[in-house]
């Protein structure tokens, strides 16, 4: 059963196919520069795949953020786990201007972290972010998580924040 | 949502996150220098998962195919309709592990067979590099002619070869 989480304001819900035109809107805009496949449609469209492939594979993927009362995709937010990361991820990847600075990443990516523990069980869980990208770097800080300069990365130029584990 | 295929041999299933050491072993192959490749670990896991996520967007897409009895993955074949693409096309990747065993052949027939008898489909293509001398074989085997070509971005000029249609399959 895949599950959806609801939070105070949001549900967190597997993405769908109906996502694609906003991914594809967010993407080939100057926007999604951190991300390696914007401003390619083809690279897009195979990332969007991977995005729903995720899910198929591991059955929990980065949820679609949306509102309580508006299914448009707001964003990504959730567990990343593919087999070439060190760890587990809690990743997250905002496509919607008009949905900053209202706090909806932050409360996706608590509600996240709380799923992967305590119901996942996972461990542990970290952040991978890019040092130029301060709008991820202060989501991680607000989250309480912190720089772990042992752990390893995924790619030499990415930061590894680690979450605190949150009590059930 | 993937259908699993039997033929003789082989068993056309999805791709699980336990193919992943094989498909990235391809992926960093020579067996990809007509596909773009090769390509690190971190892009085999996007194309991989991808290759699922294509059947979430288009309804149809490209199987794992492995072998009958141990389930050992050796190969990617099946319909393949990314953005940018002209149409949908059967395409096939196949491992070290698939070598000179006629497990493309029989996969693709599958394909096609799926593609023809299941979704309807009158026509298909492959899209094949032309330096790709055992892929041309392998259209040629499979009853293709040679019917134009297309410019792609990151793989070149591609040669469109055209499988015989439902009715004329031999």
């Amino acid at each position: 059963m895949t599950p959806t989480i609801q939070t105070e304001r949001l549900i967190l819900r597997r993405p769908t196919k109906e996502d694609w035109p906003v991914y594809r809107g967010f993407m080939m805009t100057d926007r999604a520069g951190f991300f390696s496949s914007s401003g390619d449609l083809a690279q897009t469209w195979k990332s969007w795949a991977a995005e729903l492939g995720h899910w198929e594979m591991y059955g929990i993927g980065m949820w679609a953020v949306t509102r309580q009362d508006d299914d448009m995709i707001m964003g990504l937010v959730g567990p990343w786990t593919p087999p070439h990361w060190p760890e587990n991820e809690i990743g997250w990847m905002m496509l919607s201007s008009a949905a900053e600075g209202k706090g909806f990443a932050t409360e996706a990516a608590r509600a996240s972290l709380t799923h992967a523990f305590d119901v996942l069980g996972w461990q542990t869980a970290v952040s991978y972010v890019w040092p130029d990208n301060t709008r991820s770097v202060r989501l991680a800080e607000k989250l309480g998580a912190v720089l772990d300069p042992n752990a390893q990365a995924p790619s030499e130029d990415t930061l590894v924040y680690r979450h605190p584990k949150v009590a059930a | 949502m993937i259908p699993i295929l039997h033929t003789e041999r082989l068993t056309m299933r999805a791709p699980r996150w336990d193919d992943f050491e094989a498909y990235a072993a391809f992926c960093a192959s020579p067996r990809t220098v007509h596909l773009g490749g090769p390509f690190p670990r971190c892009d085999a896991f996007h194309k991989l998962a991808a290759v699922l996520g294509h059947w979430h967007l288009r309804g149809f897409g490209r199987w794992m195919v492995a072998d009958a009895k141990t389930d050992e993955p050796l190969g990617i074949v099946g319909l393949y309709y990314p953005e940018g693409w002209p149409e949908p096309e059967l395409a096939w990747s196949l491992f070290d592990a698939a070598e000179g065993r006629g497990v493309a052949f029989e996969a693709a027939i599958a394909a096609r067979d799926y593609a023809y008898d299941t979704l309807g489909w009158t026509t298909l293509f492959s899209a094949i590099e032309p330096k790709n001398t055992r892929s041309v074989a392998l259209a040629r085997r499979l009853g293709c002619t040679q019917s134009g070509s297309f410019y792609h971005e990151i793989y070149g000029d591609l040669h469109q070869w055209r499988h015989p249609a439902p009715e004329a399959r031999p």
